[in-house]
C-alpha cells in the first residue's frame, strides 16, 4: 500500500494526462474546466508527494519494476519543486489563455505528461528509464513550444529545440552503449560496483560514456557551452510554457545529474575539473548575454543560465558534504519560486498577444499597479540574492558549499557573477519605479495569476528560513 | 515588554513602513504615522539610554535559534558602542516627519524601513542577522533617492547602489569565510559575534576577508578611495535622505569596523591600520579641499560630512583608547551637527529651489532663527569648545599624535581647512548683499524651531556636560580594543601602550 504512495504522484500526473486527452475530447469540456481539472491534478500530486515519508532509499514495487525507481528524500523534495512549479504554471497558463488566442485543449495534457517525465526523471536508477523518462518530458515540452503552428516565431524556436534536443538525446543513447559495453549493466548500482572494482580510467568505454550522458544531462540543463539555444527557444516559447521550461525542466535536470555524478565517488572526482571551469564559463557566458538583452524574456533565459551556473557551483562540492543535494533542491526551489513568479506576473501584464515584453513596456509599473511591481521586485531581488529573500539563503549554502569543499576561487568567482547579474535585475525595477507610467496596463479580466503572484511573493520569504539539512 | 525592547524597536518602524506602503493611505496619514512609530522608538531609545548598565558586556539581550543547523541565531543585544549609534537612529528621526511635510506617502514609508533596518543592524549580534539588516537598509534608500531625488538622481541611485552591493557581497564572503574558520576550528557552525572574537585568525584567507569586511564599512563610510559615489548620491538625494545617509547610515560603516573588525581581526588590523588612518587622513584632506571648491551648498555638505567622516574613521585605526573614545563620541556629534545642517538647508532648498550658493545671502536679517541654529551647527561641526565636536574631535587627534605624530599634526592642520570653507558657507548664505534667493526663503516656524531646539541643546550639553555620555563609551571601548592593544604592544615591543591605556582610568 505504501508503495502505491509513493508512485501515486506519478500515476496522478500520467494517467491525469490521458484523463484530460481524453475528456478533450468534449466539447463541454472547455477552457475553464480544463484548466481547473490541471491545477486541481498538480495539486493533488503535490500533496500526495507532501505527505509520504520517503525517507531512505525506497524501491517502489521492486518487482514489477525490476526495481528501476528508486524513492528517497531528495526525490520527494525534487518532485515536490516540480509539481509546484506545473500547478503555478497551469495557473499562468489559465490567465495566458484568457488573454490569448489559440488555446489547445492538449495543452495541460502535455504539461501533466511533462511533469510525469520529469517525476520519473528524478527516480530513475537505470539509464535506459532514464532516457524514456527524457523523452517524455522532452516529447511534452518540444509540443509545448509549438502547439500553436501558425506563429513562425513558435515554430522556429520549437524545431531549434527538436533539432538540437534531438542530437542530445542521440548523444545520450551512444554514452548508454558505451556505459554498458564497459560496466555490463545499465543499472546505476551495478555501473558503481563495476568502477568501485575495476577503477573508471582503466575503462575508455565508461569515460567516454559517461561525458556523452554527462552532455546530454547538461544540455537540457542549459549549461555552457549548450547553453546557445535557451535564449531563443525561451522567447519563442509563450510565457506559461517559459516559465515551466526555466523551472521544472532545470529542477529535472540538476535532479538528474546529481543522482548520475554519486553513481560512484569516480565519476565525480574525474569530470570534477571538468565541471569546475564550466561552472565558471556558464556562469560568465549567462551574464554577458544577459547583459545586452532589452526583452524581459530573453534576460530571464540568459540569467537561467548564469543559475545554472551557481547550481553546478553545488555540483562540484558534491560528495565533499552530504548535504549538497539538500543545497541544489534549496536553491532550486528559491530559483524556481523566483523566476515563476516572473512568469506568472508577466503572464497577466505582458497583454494581448504578449505586447510588453521590452524593458521599457513596464514603465511606471509601480504607479499604475503597485502591488505586481512589488511582487516583480519581490523575485528580482531574490535571484539577485538580496536578503532577507531565499535567493539570498540559497546563494549563502552554495557559497558556503564551495568553501567548505576548498573550492575557494568558485565561491569568489560566484560573488563576482552575483555582483554583475544585479545589473540587469536592478534595470527592471529601476524602469518600474523610477519612470512616468504611460499605459494602464489594463489586463483582461479577473483571472488568477495575480493572486498566484502574491503567494510566490509570500512564498520567497517563508521559505527563506526553511531550514536545510546540514 | 523591557524583555523584547531591542525587538520592538526594530520591527515597530518596518512594520509600519510596511503598511504605509501596501495599504493605500493618504499622505497625511503615512506622516502621522511615521511621526507615531518614530517618537516610540526614539523613547524607546530614551529609555534604553538611562536603563543601559555599562558594565555588561552586552545588555538587553535576546536570543532564539533561527537556523539552528547553521548556528545562526536571532540574537540581539547591545553596549556602549551600539548604545550611540542605536540613539543617533532613534532620536533622530522624528525630526525628519515634523519637518518635512509634503511629501509623497511612499517617502514616509520608506523612512520608517530604513529605521527599523538601521536599528537591527546596531543590534544585531550576530552576522548573518547583521548582514541581513545590512541589506535591506539599502533598499529603502535606493528607492528614496530614485524616487524623490533631483534631476539626475538615476546615475546617483545606480552608482550608490552598485557601490554598496559590490561592498555587501565581499563582506558576505568573508562573513561565510569566519563561519567555515569557526567550523573548522571548533567542529561547530556559529556566527555569533561573540564567537568569532575568539577566533584565532591568520594567513591569507583571513587578511582576505578583513579586506573583504573592510570594503564593504569603507564604501558606507566613506573613505578614500571608495567615496566617488558620495557626491553624486549627496547631492541628488532628497534632503531628509541625505540626511539619513550621512547622520545615520555613515556611522553604521565606522560602527561595523569598531563592532566586528576590531575584536575579530586584531592581527589584520594592526598589520594595516596605518594604510587605512592614511585613508583617513586623505579624505580629510581632499573632501575637505574639494568642499572649498563648491558653489552648490549640499555638494558642499556632502564632502564636509565626508571629511569630518574621515576623521572618525581615523580614531578607529589610531588604536588606542583616546582615539577610539574620541571616535564614538564624533559619531554622535557628527550625526546630530553635520544631521542639522543638511535638514537646515534641506528646508531652505524646498522653499527658494536653488542650491547655488551664489544665489543667497543676507539670510541673517530674514531668518534669524534659522541664523542661529545653523551657526551653532556649524560650529560644533567645526569643532569649537564648547560644543559637542570639541570632546570627539580633540580626543582623537590626541590620539592620533599618540599613533603617528605625523598624521596627528596633518589631522589636525586638516580641521582648519574645515573652519575655513564652513565659515566661508555662513558668510556666503547670511551676511552679504541679500541674492535673489533670499526672498523665497522664511523664518523657522514654531514647529519647525521647536523641534530643532531640542538637538541645539544637546549639542551644547554634549559639548559642556560629557561625562554621562564617556561613562557609557568608556567600558565598552576598552573592552573592544584591549586585545588590539595587547597586540600592538607585543608588535612594537615597547610599554607606553598599556600606561596610555591607564592614564584614561
Amino acid at each position: 500500500m505504501f508503495d502505491v504512495m509513493v508512485v501515486l504522484p506519478l500515476i496522478a500526473t500520467g494517467a491525469g494526462a490521458i484523463l484530460i486527452m481524453l475528456v478533450a475530447a468534449f466539447e463541454t469540456f472547455r477552457k475553464e474546466g480544463l484548466s481547473i481539472l490541471g491545477m486541481g491534478l498538480f495539486a493533488f500530486a503535490f500533496f500526495v508527494q507532501l505527505t509520504v515519508d520517503n525517507s531512505g532509499d525506497i524501491t517502489p514495487f521492486a518487482g514489477v519494476f525490476n526495481g528501476m525507481l528508486v524513492a528517497n528524500t531528495f526525490t520527494k523534495v525534487a518532485g515536490l519543486i516540480i509539481l509546484a512549479c506545473g500547478f503555478f504554471s497551469a495557473i499562468a497558463a489559465q490567465t495566458y489563455f484568457t488573454q490569448n488566442k489559440g488555446f489547445v485543449p492538449e495543452f495541460y495534457c502535455m504539461l501533466l505528461f511533462a511533469a510525469f517525465g520529469m517525476l520519473l526523471l528524478t527516480m530513475v536508477a537505470e539509464l535506459i528509464t532514464l532516457f524514456i523518462a527524457l523523452e517524455i518530458m522532452s516529447l511534452a515540452v518540444y509540443s509545448l513550444v509549438g502547439y500553436d503552428r501558425r506563429s513562425v516565431v513558435r515554430s522556429e524556436a520549437v524545431l531549434k529545440y527538436l533539432m538540437l534536443g534531438a542530437f542530445a538525446g542521440a548523444f545520450y543513447v551512444m554514452g548508454v552503449v558505451l556505459i554498458y559495453a564497459g560496466a555490463g549493466s545499465t543499472r546505476f548500482a551495478e555501473i558503481g560496483a563495476t568502477i568501485a572494482a575495476y577503477g573508471f580510467l582503466a575503462n575508455p568505454a565508461l569515460v567516454g560514456g559517461s561525458l556523452l550522458v554527462l552532455f546530454a544531462l547538461l544540455f537540457k540543463a542549459a549549461v555552457f557551452p549548450l547553453h546557445a539555444w535557451v535564449v531563443d527557444v525561451y522567447d519563442g516559447a509563450p510565457l506559461p510554457v517559459t516559465g515551466f521550461m526555466a523551472t521544472a525542466v532545470k529542477a529535472a535536470s540538476f535532479a538528474v545529474l546529481a543522482n548520475f555524478l554519486t553513481i560512484d565517488s569516480a565519476i565525480h572526482q574525474e569530470w570534477l575539473i571538468f565541471l569546475f571551469y564550466i561552472s565558471i564559463l556558464t556562469m560568465f557566458a549567462g551574464n554577458l548575454i544577459a547583459i545586452g538583452q532589452n526583452n524581459i524574456k530573453r534576460m530571464l533565459a540568459a540569467s537561467g543560465i548564469v543559475h545554472s551556473g551557481y547550481l553546478l557551483i553545488a555540483l562540484v562540492a558534491l560528495g565533499s558534504e552530504q548535504v549538497s543535494g539538500a543545497i541544489i533542491l534549496y536553491y532550486l526551489a528559491a530559483y524556481g519560486i523566483a523566476t515563476l513568479g516572473l512568469f506568472v506576473a508577466l503572464s497577466y501584464l505582458s497583454g494581448v498577444e504578449e505586447k510588453r515584453t521590452v524593458f521599457d513596456d513596464f514603465r511606471g509599473l509601480a504607479k499604475v499597479r503597485p502591488y505586481s511591481a512589488a511582487c516583480i521586485a519581490v523575485f528580482l531581488l531574490s535571484m539577485a540574492g538580496i536578503p532577507p529573500t531565499a535567493g539570498f539563503m540559497g546563494k549563502l549554502y552554495i557559497i558556503a558549499g564551495a568553501y567548505q569543499a576548498g573550492h575557494v576561487v568558485l565561491a569568489v568567482i560566484g560573488i563576482v557573477s552575483s555582483i554583475l547579474s544585479i545589473w540587469y535585475y536592478l534595470r527592471l525595477i529601476v524602469v518600474m519605479y523610477f519612470r512616468e507610467p504611460e499605459d494602464d496596463f489594463a489586463v483582461a479580466e479577473m483571472t488568477l495569476a495575480p493572486l498566484g503572484t502574491m503567494v510566490l511573493a509570500i512564498g520567497i520569504f517563508a521559505i527563506s528560513l526553511y531550514p536545510v539539512a546540514w | 515588554m523591557l524583555d523584547n525592547m531591542l525587538s520592538v524597536m526594530i520591527f515597530l518602524p518596518i512594520l509600519g513602513g510596511l503598511t504605509i506602503l501596501l495599504l493605500p493611505f493618504g499622505r497625511d496619514a503615512a506622516r502621522a504615522i511615521g511621526l507615531a512609530g518614530s517618537a516610540v522608538v526614539a523613547l524607546f531609545s530614551l529609555k534604553l539610554f538611562f536603563s543601559f548598565d555599562p558594565s555588561v558586556v552586552l545588555a538587553f539581550v535576546e536570543q532564539r535559534p533561527l537556523l539552528e543547523s547553521f548556528g545562526i541565531s536571532y540574537h540581539l543585544g547591545i553596549d556602549g558602542i551600539s548604545l550611540l549609534v542605536l540613539m543617533a537612529a532613534g532620536l533622530l528621526f522624528p525630526l525628519v516627519y515634523l519637518l518635512f511635510r509634503t511629501r509623497d506617502k511612499g517617502y514616509y514609508g520608506n523612512l520608517l524601513l530604513v529605521q527599523g533596518a538601521m536599528i537591527g543592524a546596531v543590534c544585531a549580534a550576530d552576522m548573518v542577522l547583521f548582514y541581513v539588516f545590512w541589506e535591506i537598509m539599502l533598499l529603502p534608500m535606493f528607492f528614496m533617492i530614485g524616487l524623490y531625488g533631483g534631476p539626475r538622481r538615476l546615475p546617483a541611485t545606480i552608482k550608490i547602489t552598485i557601490y554598496t552591493i559590490t561592498g555587501s557581497l565581499l563582506m558576505l564572503a568573508s562573513i561565510v569565510y569566519l563561519g567555515l574558520a569557526h567550523h573548522a576550528q571548533t567542529g561547530q557552525w556559529s556566527f555569533a559575534m561573540a564567537a568569532l572574537t575568539e577566533l584565532s585568525l591568520s594567513g591569507p584567507g583571513a587578511t582576505l576577508a578583513f579586506f573583504g569586511f573592510m570594503a564593504a564599512f569603507a564604501i558606507k563610510i566613506p573613505l578614500f578611495p571608495f567615496h566617488t559615489w558620495l557626491p553624486d548620491a549627496y547631492t541628488e538625494a532628497p534632503a531628509a535622505t541625505t540626511f539619513v545617509l550621512s547622520a545615520i547610515m555613515a556611522k553604521i560603516g565606522v560602527y561595523g569596523v569598531i563592532r566586528f573588525v576590531l575584536p575579530v581581526f586584531d592581527e589584520s588590523l594592526v598589520r594595516y591600520a596605518l594604510l587605512f588612518s592614511w585613508a583617513g587622513v586623505i579624505s580629510m584632506l581632499y573632501c575637505g579641499l574639494a568642499a572649498l571648491a563648491q558653489n552648490d551648498f549640499k555638494r558642499l555638505l556632502a564632502f564636509s560630512s565626508a571629511s569630518h567622516m574621515g576623521i572618525i574613521a581615523l580614531g578607529v585605526f589610531c588604536l588606542n583608547l583616546q582615539a577610539l573614545t574620541g571616535t564614538l563620541y564624533q559619531i554622535v556629534a557628527h550625526a546630530t551637527s553635520t544631521g542639522l545642517l543638511f535638514l537646515l538647508l534641506g528646508l531652505v532648498e524646498e522653499q527658494s529651489e536653488s542650491r547655488q550658493i551664489d544665489s543667497f545671502g543676507g539670510m541673517a536679517s530674514r531668518a534669524p532663527i534659522l541664523a542661529v541654529f545653523f551657526a551653532v551647527a556649524m560650529l560644533a561641526s567645526v569643532g569649537l569648545p564648547g560644543t559637542s565636536g570639541f570632546i570627539g574631535e580633540f580626543l582623537i587627534i590626541l590620539g592620533a599624535i599618540k599613533f603617528n605624530v605625523v598624521i596627528g599634526v596633518l589631522a589636525a592642520t586638516t580641521l582648519v581647512v574645515g573652519v575655513c570653507y564652513m565659515l566661508w558657507l555662513f558668510q556666503r548664505l547670511f551676511f552679504q548683499k541679500p541674492g535673489k534667493s533670499t526672498d523665497r526663503c522664511r523664518e523657522l516656524s514654531l514647529v519647525e524651531a521647536a523641534t530643532i531646539l531640542p538637538v541645539i541643546v544637546l549639542i551644547i550639553v554634549m559639548g559642556v556636560y560629557p561625562q554621562p555620555f564617556l561613562d557609557r563609551i568608556i567600558p565598552s571601548a576598552e573592552r573592544q580594543i584591549v586585545k588590539v592593544v595587547s597586540e600592538r604592544a607585543a608588535v612594537a615591543e615597547h610599554a607606553p601602550v598599556s600606561n596610555q591605556f591607564q592614564e584614561q582610568n
